[in-house]
């Protein structure tokens, strides 16, 4: 049976194809898949394409995708770090604290018109209201660089006591805040902290 | 069958040569689909072997390979899923969605339409009895992929590719030896992440291929290619039932086809 070895020059198809125009090879002898690669081709003709030179400048044509939510996400990995729980991934409709956050801020967005750092703040809250404690970000900044100024060791001293306070106080506030909400008739109806979150 | 080949699985080891099937009846150069029967077969009968091989062809999805998967299922076998944005193949470009932090991911849609067309392919030959290898240099699946050969009565080849199997198979295994008719690769790449030989020697040998091609793979010379991950565990496996399912079909199709005609000629021998 004739054949053609240049992988680089035309397709498989093309060259059976003009093997068969030229006569050298017969109608009978034409291969198996002849038939249905002419029925069925590719969408897209298996071509060899030369590789590019080596200082080509290369665009990057595939878009990044990116969501709305992004800048939400990217606020909350940067204050709280990547959160109590860890993905998991073998499931399919998991929901990870991050996907929690997000959805909460999102409601006290639609209910409330506050600014994005005291949404932040609320949706901090609202979160530990139902549970799900967060830890600030300490951050690597503050607590490994050791410095003579007597401010900032005092600072990072106090940090933790301070932040511990700052949780209870938070907690009573938010506590207080629940309690005054149904007799303000402008706000929207949040759930309260007895009725168990969905 | 008088010409009916027999099959055996290819058993290929690190250190002995992967076994092609030899065509027990012709000793003309590849005659690929050469049936040499004792006697000259009736008019009759000839066009109806045309037409068992001529009607499949006038329908878009004779074999119903489109019920086989949906772009849900390859979703949920992280078909997708492609490599870094530095490893991406720039022939690979017009397949990708977009990039998510620096991973690519790769356009489901398109990849279900060059799937289906892909099957579609692999079944029309298996159909007409071609022979099948499936080829991935993945470690990880190698077993996968024999099994899949095995069960489907085709072939694999998941060790290392000596230089010569297609292009110097007349010499290696003596002449007249049948080479496949359809490559499949689960993997294009080998172990170094270079292009797998087989591809340029298919294409040398004028032999179709059908591959799943990743986000770091050269689409251009595989004939049929397929956009998608193939590196999970869960994709392999879907790739695998569909592929094992394909040639399946086709093969039962074909054996039922025969079976009608066979028994429509008896129906008019007696009348």
């Amino acid at each position: 049976m004739a054949g053609s070895r240049l992988e680089k020059l035309g397709t498989v198809f093309t060259r059976i194809r003009n093997l068969m125009r030229a006569g050298v090879l017969k109608e009978a002898d034409r291969p198996i898949w002849y038939d249905v690669y002419a029925a069925f081709p590719p969408k897209k003709e298996p071509v060899y394409q030369k590789p590019m030179g080596r200082f080509r400048k290369v665009e990057d044509n595939v878009q990044e995708i990116l969501y709305k939510e992004d800048v939400i996400r990217a606020k909350f990995f940067e204050i709280y770090g990547n959160g109590p729980r860890a993905f998991d991934l073998t499931k399919a409709n998991f929901v990870s604290t991050s996907q929690r956050f997000l959805e909460k801020y999102q409601e006290l967005e639609k209910a409330a018109n506050l600014s994005e750092e005291a949404l932040l703040e609320e949706t901090g809250k609202a979160l530990l209201a139902e549970g799900l404690i967060l830890r600030r970000r300490t951050g690597g900044f503050g607590m490994a660089v050791q410095t003579s100024d007597s401010s900032v060791s005092t600072d990072t001293e106090n940090q933790r006591p301070v932040l511990e306070m700052k949780l209870k106080d938070m907690l009573e506030e938010r506590q207080n805040v629940m309690s005054s909400l149904p007799q303000s008739s402008d706000k929207e109806n949040i759930p309260s902290q007895s009725t168990p979150s969905a | 069958m008088a010409a009916r080949l027999v099959r055996r699985v290819v058993r290929s080891a690190g250190l002995e040569r992967s076994l092609v099937l030899v065509c027990p009846v012709s000793r003309t150069y590849g005659s690929v689909a050469a049936r040499a029967p004792q006697m000259a077969p009736a008019k009759e009968v000839q066009a109806d072997d045309e037409k068992i091989l001529t009607e499949p062809l006038k329908h878009s999805d004779f074999f119903h390979l489109a019920e086989l998967f949906t772009l849900k299922d390859l979703f949920d076998a992280r078909v997708h899923l492609g490599h870094k944005r530095g490893c991406r193949h720039r022939l690979m470009e017009p397949y990708l969605y977009g990039c998510r932090l620096e991973q690519d991911i790769l356009d489901l849609e398109r990849t279900v339409e060059h799937l289906q067309v892909a099957l579609n392919f692999t079944a029309h030959v298996a159909y007409r009895g071609g022979i099948i290898l499936f080829v991935s240099r993945n470690r990880q699946h190698a077993h996968l992929v024999e099994s899949t050969a095995r069960a489907c009565g085709e072939y694999a080849h998941t060790r290392y590719w000596h230089g010569g199997l297609l292009t110097n198979g007349h010499v290696q295994y003596g002449l007249g030896t049948r080479l496949p008719d359809l490559l499949v690769f689960f993997s294009t790449l080998n172990t170094v992440f270079q292009q797998h030989v087989a591809i340029r020697d298919a294409a040398k040998m004028n032999i179709p291929t059908v591959g799943i091609v990743d986000s770091d793979c050269n689409p251009s010379l595989v004939t049929y290619p397929v956009p998608g991950n193939d590196d999970s565990p869960a994709a392999l496996e879907l790739y695998c039932r569909l592929f094992r399912l394909t040639v399946n079909r086709a093969k039962d199709k074909r054996r039922q086809v025969e079976l009608l005609y066979q028994l429509k000629g008896k129906d008019e021998a007696r009348q």
